[in-house]
């Protein structure tokens, strides 16, 4: 299993997919940029992530905060007023924090020169599933959010033992809390249930064994930092999955990881991530080989499954549900434009329902079908307005003051320099805006990397017919039209 | 198979009628049509299918935040609760009295009416073992009927969509909000989510007045689903048995389109034709209910309507707060019960309440509660049992865990008679489990 492709399928439409699913998206011209490398080096244009240069900086609150102490240590001599007062402004700044953070790793992915990396960054937001809900500060998301982004395409063993220790994670399954007297099974059961074995491959005793051995790791709310408390741990002799020994966390990690079903379990993971279906048992076995075969590095299974014959199977291309963030940062590539503001991108995320950082539970997010309802589907109808014309369909601002706030803003600047709207002129040649069979060629192009049926390429003509001369407007407007069918949805 | 005609019979409904004159059609017309047919389908499962216009309606209102119970429900002569909430605890003369021990909270004047009318089912004492306080996790625990240490991927609701529901057109749920709540999750999702019936569409941005909107017309046009006849394996895929996803992800994204542009047609109209025969008081809650109202008048064949108001997190300074929310509460959902009267609905509709926990015995030192466990919901309706349901947790001291209410009633019994004797489904395939179902209907 698992043939190389062959370079003779190497074209407009294989490329795309790479792009489309290692990544955001991009422009003809970013696809056409594949096709002329050559499937090994396109693949590792994307794959060989440090060796492109990324100088975002991150937001300047980013860091341990030294004044968190002293103002810890204000709130508990405060009287209940100031406490209540002081409560408040420390949510209202966690919340704007969060609102810049959000804006923040969109920029990443919808403008970023590494876009497979932030791709599994998404993936392991995903996986891990951790919310703002319950951690409730903005440092420790971000924090985690750069754990994924430093150690996501490394290797397993280790990615596991720094998300075990990380702050956002020690708090949302109540590891912090464990200790040897009342081991807290949080954290043991989801790290086998979710993170690396699945159901079924393991049984209530080892879920409890495996909670004593994780007792000692702890979160130092002080420094904001990991913290093993000797105190807490519990240092009897444990039997796990097997293996019998005075066994800390590490060591839990480290037998999870060797067990087989651990490999196959992500594997299958991060190909219906990618892959848009599940694999086959044959196919997974293979990726699990792979995987194996380079220590559990994720890096080279990443770059034999973009190299794979089967991931280019024509039955996958553009048959996978966008995701929402996959559907915004795949349209603002597309369209060469900006991301609208931070406040309208979490609204538009929100609806279409991905908040970012605020996964709807453990499991995280249900991908595929599971994305599309009927209220969805028109929700993202309504906001292709927003991304194509700057405009924001007026229905949609019902009951939200600072979305329409925001949206309104939008609307002014776009009416006033069409900063909101597509830039026609940047993404069209003049032939292709004057001519409108170019027109349409170009749009379903760029817009799809494929054709509307011809039904529908009917009724975009004709739209476009009734308009005599085409403006701008009336090309943008073109373009939310695509962007309005059931094949848009798709990538 | 089975389903084919039905299907078919949309496919030439919306290709015969909705494009070539919008919104002109008559709606109970093309419902009754659909629906009977779907309904001559289900005839011989066990399972009962919305029909239009005799079915039972079930409505959720959600209360966001963990009411107060004690104060909505006022043990007011009970010692305990007035040593527990030196300032918070309400007197005798200022309760709307049910009976010598409990009252009901001054602005539930609404509640009171109802409850005088014989239209009002307060179940006291509702939770579940090991509450959780956390409103993320005890909302998530109400919504997919979990116990509290086991995740439910789907919510109690879409179970109950994917036992008793497969072949239902997606408005046989409905609510009202911004985000479907998580109990419509679902294996096959059902349900739309709307908030006000003039945002639930393609909203075109053609600009300037008069000729035809030429934007709107591609639109549809372009998500039409195809005339040809080569859909017959997709619809299958889609409407047989069980309703598993077989199809592709194109022809799942067609049929949705196609479920969104009739269901948006069909609630608009349906809104637009149908006035409400009373007043609501303003408010957020009021206007959902009066859509939720004016959709049931309108004869649409949902089953089940989820609407929502929130704020009842109440830390600090909880009697006005508290006060305001109330009488809102009570003055919406009378307005509601007067208008299902007014429209002969009495009977077929079922309002149920609820909030993810109740509030601590003791109040805290800000002149409010901390998130607490027990508490009791409402249950409105022609055919509801009237009166007290379920018995009053006690509130002495060595009855209390932690300092909370232990329940007296599990929530899920209470789904479990909603399931059983208003929904007429078996309750154990939905709730996992049996859960004795509460008496609470007549």
């Amino acid at each position: 299993m698992l043939k190389v492709l062959d370079p003779g399928r190497w074209d407009f439409t294989t490329a795309a997919h790479l792009l489309n699913r290692a990544g955001f998206g991009g422009t003809p011209d970013e696809i056409q940029r594949l096709v002329a490398l050559g499937p090994a080096k396109a693949v590792s244009s994307l794959v060989d992530v440090e060796r492109i240069p990324d100088p975002t900086p991150n937001p300047s609150w980013a860091r341990p905060d030294p004044e968190r102490l002293q103002r810890l240590a204000a709130l508990r001599q405060a009287s209940p007023e100031q406490r209540q007062q002081m409560q408040r402004e420390e949510q209202q700044l966690q919340r704007e924090r969060l609102l810049e953070l959000r804006g923040w790793w969109l920029e990443r992915m919808a403008k970023g020169p590494r876009p497979l990396q932030e791709k599994m960054t998404l993936f392991w937001h995903g996986h891990f599933a951790t919310s703002f809900q319950k951690v409730r500060d903005a440092y420790y998301m971000w924090r985690q959010n750069d754990l994924f982004r430093r150690f996501g395409l490394g290797n397993w063993t280790r990615l596991l033992v720094e998300v075990g220790k990380d702050p956002a994670m020690l708090i949302w399954l109540d590891q912090a809390q464990s200790r040897r007297q009342h081991p807290n099974e949080n954290f043991a059961r989801e790290l086998m249930e979710l993170f690396t074995l699945g159901e079924g491959h393991y049984t209530e005793k080892d879920v409890t064994e495996a909670a004593r051995a994780l007792t000692g790791w702890s979160l130092n709310r002080q420094t904001q930092e990991f913290v093993y408390r000797r105190a807490f741990h519990d240092n009897g002799v444990k039997t796990i999955l097997g293996r019998t020994g005075n066994f800390d966390g590490d060591d839990v990690i480290r037998i999870l990881v060797a067990q087989p079903q651990a490999a196959l379990f992500i594997t299958a993971k991060l190909w219906t991530f990618f892959a848009g279906e599940s694999p086959s048992p044959e196919l997974n076995q293979a990726l699990a080989d792979v995987f194996r075969r380079n220590g559990n590095e994720f890096k080279p299974l990443l770059r034999a499954l973009f190299l794979s014959e089967e991931f280019y199977s024509p039955h996958l291309i553009r048959q996978q549900v966008k995701s929402p963030v996959q559907w915004l940062a795949g349209s603002v590539r597309m369209l060469e434009r900006d991301l609208p503001p931070a406040q309208v991108c979490a609204n538009l995320l929100r609806t279409l329902g991905q908040d970012l950082f605020a996964p709807p539970n453990v499991k995280g997010w249900d991908e595929g079908f599971a994305w599309i309802s009927t209220s969805t589907l028109l929700a993202r109808y309504n906001y292709s307005a927003l991304l194509a014309e700057g405009v924001m369909a007026a229905g949609e601002m019902a009951n939200r003051p600072r979305a329409m706030a925001a949206g309104r803003r939008m609307a002014n600047r776009a009416r006033a320099g069409r900063t909101g709207a597509v830039d026609v002129r940047k993404i069209l040649t003049d032939e292709e805006r004057r001519d409108k069979t170019l027109l349409l060629g170009a749009l379903q192009k760029r817009l799809l990397q494929s054709n509307l049926k011809p039904k529908q390429e009917r009724a975009l003509r004709e739209y476009l017919e009734s308009k005599g001369d085409l403006d701008d407007d009336e090309i943008r407007g073109a373009m939310r039209l695509i962007m309005s069918t059931p094949e848009y949805q798709l990538t | 198979m089975k389903t084919e005609p039905t299907l078919q019979t949309r496919r030439e409904f919306l290709r015969s009628t909705v494009l070539t004159s919008a919104l002109s059609w008559t709606v109970p017309g093309f419902l009754a049509n659909t629906f009977a047919s779907l309904q001559a389908q289900a005839a011989d499962s066990a399972t009962q299918i919305a029909t239009g216009r005799d079915s039972t309606i079930l409505v959720i209102l959600q209360m966001a935040g963990g009411n107060d119970g004690l104060n909505t429900v006022v043990p007011f002569a009970n010692d305990y609760y007035v040593k527990s909430r030196p300032r918070l605890a309400l007197k005798g003369d200022q309760v709307l009295k049910l009976n010598d021990s409990l009252g009901l909270h001054p602005a539930l004047t609404g509640f009171k009416e109802l409850y005088d009318a014989g239209c009002m089912s307060i179940v006291q004492g509702v939770g579940y073992p090991n509450p959780n306080r956390s409103h993320f996790r005890s909302t998530e625990i109400w919504q997919t009927a979990a116990d509290a240490d086991r995740f439910e991927k789907y919510g109690w609701l879409g179970r109950y969509f994917d036992n008793a529901c497969s072949g239902c057109d997606p408005t046989v749920a409905i609510h009202i909000g911004r985000q479907m709540p998580q109990a419509f999750t679902a294996k096959t999702p059902k349900g739309v989510s709307l908030e006000n019936p003039q945002s639930y569409r393609f909203i075109s941005s053609e600009r300037g007045g008069g000729g035809e909107d030429m934007m709107e017309q591609s639109f549809r046009e372009m998500n039409e689903a195809d005339d040809a006849g080569n859909s017959g394996g997709s619809i299958t895929a889609i409407s047989g048995p069980g309703m598993e996803m077989r199809g592709s992800a194109l022809d799942f994204l067609e049929r949705t389109a196609l479920d969104a542009q009739i269901s948006s047609d069909t609630i608009r109209a349906v809104s637009a034709r149908t006035q409400n025969r009373v007043t609501y008081p303003a408010s957020q809650l009021s206007n959902s209910l009066r859509l939720v109202a004016r959709l049931i008048g309108g004869g649409m064949p949902t089953r089940i309507y989820y609407v929502s108001q929130g704020g009842y997190d109440t830390h600090t300074n909880q009697p006005g707060t508290q006060e305001r929310l109330l009488r809102d509460l009570g003055g919406a959902v009378q307005a509601f019960m007067n208008d299902m009267k007014a429209q002969g609905n009495l009977g077929r509709v079922l309002l149920m309440t609820f909030s993810e926990f109740g509030r601590r015995v003791a109040e805290n030192a800000n002149n409010g509660t901390d998130h607490g466990a027990a508490a009791p919901l409402f249950v409105f309706g022609g055919k509801v049992k009237p009166g007290l349901a379920g018995t009053h947790p006690s509130l002495a001291p060595e009855d209390l865990v932690n300092g909370d209410l232990k329940h007296t009633v599990d929530f899920r019994s209470v789904y479990a008679a909603v399931l059983e004797g208003w929904l007429k489904t078996p309750s154990e395939p939905v709730l996992g489990r049996r859960f004795e179902p509460l008496g609470l209907l007549v």
